[in-house]
């Protein structure tokens, strides 16, 4: 029952109305059981009664003072009724939502090594469906169980004042309901994971899909998506349809026992009516209260069904609910609010999956320096800038930002001063004047203008009809790789960090736009350490140093011009790219 | 139309009108046969049902009076079959109704994805992912009861209705017109509710779908959102979205609980019309007492459906929103589609000629016009030229990914919109700026441009453009799993998984859209190798900005202002001293250091 622990915890701050709604379901449940006393009074005195017609010549005020009872009576109770399911809507609502803007928080904080792990449809489907399950379960599952519970009590409590005897006949058979019942939760366990999990499956495929959906024009793979969509989706289709199934064994073992009772209550009544143990007007009063046993009994059986739907959820939420991101505060973190942009690696090793990334690389930058890496794909460049705002944790030695080490920093301080264009651009689906200053949302227009300028965004910008107010669609799709990395560019450039990291930022972008990148990024009015990762020597050539990794070691480290007189790789790189320009005759 | 972001709510272009309804018919139809079935079955276990209480007054009038044991034992028997009857009847009809509902939904879902496939770039550029993703699950989940259970449920409510009026008119015409006159206010009362819960449904499904779509982009873009610490600013956005669901979602119900009352009001105002005009209108000689006692039980039965469609048809005006938003989808137009009597372009030679082309990707911003060149089998085109000038543009419309305003585009002499899409786009190889690596093993995403390629293929690949070295270096080789967002992966890396995913698909017509940008220099040297060796015999055209790259081809084309405005060989433009000479000459300064 620790899920129901958790709901209550997340209940909070909605408990009063929920509980006050539960209430209201009990008292609106007792007014259901009233309205037949009321209408028997004037069918009793006015149509069945031996006094009836006497009644109806001489006592019209009170029939018609008895009808508009009726009628304010139901007014009332419907009235309450409404007022009750408001507030089941309200305190479930509210749950839900206070669950998934923690949820988001949650998963909003998690680290690389979380993301690897869960697929972007499965996350979302855990955000929205599982928790679609949680508010049926508090509006409508709960709800039905307490108003069920009260029905029964009440009209057993009835039975037994009427008569102990049938009273005890008719609940003859609710073992065997219970008995149904847990079997059936035990089995459906299991059915509802599944379904969950097929659920979450189908969601990330289309997902993926969508994202993908440049590449699988590319190569006309339309019907190879389709099949493998069709087969997932198939599964999903038979997931439901096994779960309803099985449940569909069970109901109607619940649903004929329930309705068994009528059989019951007219065999034990014959037979007490005929030995006259009993009078018919006890008969009478217990059999119209009849339903009042069997329809709880009834529905028993699909709250737990239910229930078990709403489990296989909380489950799958709770599993995010309840994940610590591995790289998270310090205690007693240090919050500087400004660094200066000294950085330093010492002896700084890292892998994941038991792979060395980065091994035991060492160097220092001063602030304001700017440093480039260049190495062959996949030597560790990306992964070693990785580790300054520290997307990841070092396995040995130290990373240090103004001779702290970053672990001791609350991220949020370190991050903010640490900026970055990476190299899988992901713009957001807003205009480009909202995708520059995301990371300061208050940044006054003319900044804006100003840093798209520098990152030569305006260039192709100014030639759009709505300017600045375009919106570009997700991922920036429908801008070119150049025109993507621009804005990713002026977006890092915004924000006015200490240290600025460029993971190969203009790689898609012309010749004649990239030195014009350069002489901004040499000219910025602010001071701050960059740091380029770059494929290109003309980005690089300028740099205070240049670091040149191989496989995870730092091979060559100096400038320009040392690395060449070097003859390593840097001179290689430097001749592969000059090597076009001997052999032509300009 | 204008883009749509996470925050704009998507207007609805058509209004609801009875075709979503002859529509979905047509879903529905095909498992008629199993409805009818389902409706035979229901109306017996009703009628088994009805039966109960037949017994039961039959047992307490005559058979217990007369203390007749083993009459009361037969007849209790008797209950329990028609009891026997009718769950299991009931039982079969709900098995054959989940079945008929998860197909009618997976059928709903395979056409809306089918369709999807068939969109073009621009539906998929112009919205949040996410809001896409919503209607393909969620909202297609959400109309299985309704067109399932609640069709049967309409028609069986329906009916029985018609039967209660029937006996009710036999046993009193007047009382029976009192009964009826409580309709025409229920109905009054609905029709208030009605259109106010319709909008405020419609509100419901955008605002979830804002909410999807602001919570994928914000998955996809942790990272980034991390980088620029607005983990917190982001969660008050959310926190927005989620607060305007809520509301959506309370002012939904607000009305949709509405109902209920309404019901209970109205048939409670009719049982008390009975017994005021039954007992102190029409007075009693009039009417027999137990005409009164009879007609208070048939209103009741006659509203209990009355309830149940209410029920129904409350449930389908939620639901409605979202059947609205599935439709709206499937008739999104298909703008680029196969053309009536188009055929499989044969095997690629390699001749392409463009031949007087203007394209604009909006009215009035044309990209390209009136472009004419030919390009001969074998050739190898650089397209070079500032970023948005068209580069990409031209070869999106080699593959037809868009259609041409103007002028044609033929491959050995066939005219590409004259034979059919996956002939075309099959036989070439594209590849994009963006490297999507599909969730799965690495080994699948190379797989994935040759489905039928031998596990040595797809090695052989991976060798040519040198990524094989650095696939075994990975912990499961080829058989790593990798995701769209993996980090296992630098985007150099990415980019030759794509490559080889492109060669592997051995295109006769290769187009290469900054497909090595991320790729270090040396690598690319040694992929230049393997990619001229590809390029040998193939139309290619190559989309770079290192000159390096460029300059091998064997024709180079300038693009800029609209169209192409140099072409030749390298050597033929530096002479020419025109805008690759200044392009050439610019990278050569930054390097002689």
């Amino acid at each position: 029952m620790f899920q129901l622990k958790w709901i209550w915890e997340n209940l909070k701050g909605y408990r009063a109305r929920y509980i006050f709604a539960l209430t209201l379901s009990v008292v609106c449940n007792i007014l259901i059981l009233a309205t037949p006393v009321l209408s028997a009074l004037i069918v009793d005195n006015y149509i069945t009664g031996k006094d009836a017609l006497y009644n109806i010549e001489n006592k019209k005020d009170v029939l018609l003072l008895l009808i508009l009872g009726l009628i304010a009576f139901t007014a009332v109770k419907s009235g309450l009724q409404y007022i009750c399911n408001m507030s089941y809507e309200r305190s479930s609502q509210g749950a839900i939502f206070s669950l998934r803007t923690k949820l988001f928080r949650i998963v909003e904080n998690q680290d690389l090594t979380f993301y690897d792990e869960y697929r972007t449809g499965d996350l979302m489907t855990r955000l929205t469906g599982d928790l679609d399950m949680i508010r049926h379960m508090l509006a409508f599952v709960f709800r039905g169980l307490i108003e069920s519970i009260t029905l029964l009590m009440a009209s057993v409590v009835y039975f037994f004042i009427v008569d102990w005897k049938m009273a005890i006949c008719i609940l003859s058979l609710t073992p065997l309901i219970f008995l149904i019942s847990l079997r059936l939760k035990r089995v459906v366990a299991p059915v509802h994971m599944k379904l969950r999990e097929k659920l979450a499956a189908m969601n990330t495929a289309a997902q993926e899909n969508i994202s993908g959906n440049r590449v699988v024009k590319a190569f006309a793979r339309e019907q190879y998506e389709i099949n493998k969509f069709d087969s997932i989706n198939k599964e999903y289709s038979a997931a439901n349809k096994a779960a309803s199934l099985k449940w569909l064994t069970y109901s109607p073992y619940l649903e004929g026992i329930a309705v068994s009772l009528s059989a019951v209550m007219l065999l034990s009544g014959g037979i007490f009516l005929i030995t006259k143990s009993i009078t018919m007007g006890e008969y009478i009063a217990i059999s119209g209260l009849i339903w009042a046993v069997s329809n709880p009994m009834r529905s028993l059986g699909m709250y737990v069904n239910d229930t078990q739907r709403f489990m296989a959820s909380a489950m799958k939420i709770m599993e995010i609910f309840y994940k610590k991101p591995t790289i998270k505060d310090p205690e007693n973190a240090y919050a500087p609010d400004e660094i200066k942009g000294d950085i330093e690696f010492k002896n700084v090793s890292f892998g994941y999956s038991g792979n060395k990334v980065l091994k035991n690389i060492s160097f220092k930058i001063k602030a304001g320096e700017t440093v480039a890496i260049m190495g062959e794909t996949g030597s560790g460049k990306t992964t070693l800038i990785n580790l300054i705002p520290r997307f990841y944790d070092v396995l040995d030695g130290e990373v240090l930002v103004d001779g702290v080490n970053v672990t001791e920093y609350s991220l949020k301080s370190l991050r903010k001063n640490i900026s970055m264009a990476t190299q899988d651009v992901l713009l957001y689906s807003d205009t480009i004047d909202g995708n520059i200053a995301y990371g300061n949302s208050s940044m006054p227009e003319e900044e804006v203008y100003k840093c798209a300028e520098l990152a030569g965004v305006s260039e192709f910008v100014d030639k759009m009809p709505e300017g600045y107010d375009t919106i570009i669609g997700e991922r920036g799709v429908g801008l070119s790789g150049g025109q993507k990395q621009r804005i990713s560019l002026a977006r890092a450039i915004a924000v006015k960090p200490k240290i600025l990291i460029l993971d190969d930022t203009t790689s898609a972008v012309d010749l004649e736009m990239e030195k014009h990148i350069q002489d901004s990024l040499k000219n910025l009015d602010f001071l701050c350490t960059k740091i380029i990762i770059a494929q290109r020597i003309s980005s690089t050539k300028d740099a205070d140093k240049i670091i040149i990794l191989d496989d995870g070691k730092i091979a060559e480290m100096g400038t320009h011009s040392e690395l060449l007189k070097n003859k390593g790789y840097y001179y290689d790189v430097f001749m592969l790219q000059n090597e076009g320009f001997e052999r032509s005759e300009v | 139309m204008a883009r749509n972001k996470y925050n704009i709510d998507e207007v609805l272009e058509t209004p609801f009108d009875i075709r979503h309804f002859k529509r979905s018919f047509k879903y529905i139809k095909r498992h008629a046969k199993k409805m009818i079935v389902a409706l035979i079955l229901s109306v017996f276990a009703a009628v088994s049902g009805l039966l109960g209480p037949i017994i039961t007054q039959h047992a307490l009038d005559k058979t217990i009076p007369e203390g007749d044991m083993w009459g009361l034992l037969f007849l209790v028997l008797l209950l329990v079959i028609t009891i026997v009857i009718s769950v299991v009847f009931s039982n079969i009809r709900a098995r054959i109704m989940t079945v008929v509902g998860q197909d009618i939904i997976f059928e709903i879902r395979n056409d809306l994805f089918k369709h999807l496939q068939e969109l073009p770039f621009e539906y998929y550029d112009n919205r949040p992912h996410g809001k896409i993703l919503i209607r393909v699950v969620n909202y297609v989940n959400s109309v299985s009861d309704m067109l399932s259970n609640g069709i049967v449920n309409i028609v069986l409510e329906l009916m029985n209705m018609f039967f209660i009026m029937v006996f009710m008119f036999f046993v009193n015409v007047t009382l029976s017109f009192v009964v009826l006159a409580g309709v025409p206010i229920f109905a009054a009362v609905m029709m208030f509710i009605k259109r106010r819960q319709r909008r405020a449904w419609q509100q419901v499904s955008n605002k979830s779908s804002n909410l999807n779509a602001y919570l994928q982009e914000s998955i996809t873009g942790t990272r980034i959102a991390q980088v620029f610490t607005r983990e917190e600013e982001n969660a008050e956005i959310f926190d927005g979205l989620s607060n305007a669901y809520r509301g959506a979602w309370m002012k939904a119900v607000k009305y949709s609980n509405m109902v209920a009352p309404a019901v209970d009001n109205v048939s409670m105002l009719v049982r008390a019309a009975i017994y005021a005009v039954g007992l102190l209108i029409i007075s009693p000689s009039g009417v027999t007492l137990g005409t009164i006692a009879a007609m208070t039980s048939y209103a009741a039965s006659f509203w209990q459906p009355i309830i149940n469609l209410s029920n129904i048809f409350n449930n389908f005006i939620n639901n409605i929103a979202y059947l609205e938003r599935i439709f709206e989808t499937l008739d999104e137009p298909v703008t680029i589609h196969d053309k009536e009597g188009a055929y499989e372009l044969p095997e690629i030679k390699g001749d392409i000629s463009f031949e007087n082309v203007t394209f604009s990707y909006e009215e009035g911003k044309t990209v390209l016009e009136n472009v004419s060149f030919d390009v001969k089998s074998g050739e190898s085109i650089a397209l070079v030229g500032p970023t948005g000038a068209g580069k990409s543009t031209i070869v999106s419309l080699l593959s037809r990914f868009y259609n041409l305003k103007d002028g044609r585009i033929t491959i050995d002499g066939h005219s590409i919109s004259d034979v059919t899409l996956h002939s075309l786009r099959s036989q070439m190889g594209i590849m994009l700026q963006d490297s999507f690596i599909f969730s799965g093993t690495i080994f699948d995403n190379v797989r994935y441009g040759r489905l039928d390629a031998e596990e040595d293929e797809i090695k052989a690949a991976c060798k040519t453009v040198c990524a094989d070295e650095f696939i075994e270096h990975m912990p499961n080789g080829y058989m790593t799993e990798v995701n769209e967002r993996g980090s296992m992966l630098s985007g150099g890396q990415k980019q030759l998984i794509s490559f080889a995913r492109t060669l592997l698909s051995d295109p006769k017509i290769l187009i290469l859209d900054e497909a090595t940008s991320s790729i270090d220099a040396k690598t690319e040297r040694l992929l230049q190798e393997g990619l001229f060796r590809l390029m040998k015999g193939r139309t290619s055209f190559i989309i770079a900005h290192r000159l390096s790259t460029i300059k091998n081809c064997d024709r180079i084309m300038f693009v800029d202002n609209k169209g192409i405005v140099e072409c030749g060989t390298h050597n033929d433009l530096i002479k020419l001293k025109g805008e690759y000479y200044k392009l050439y000459t610019s990278q050569h300064e930054e390097i002689s250091v």
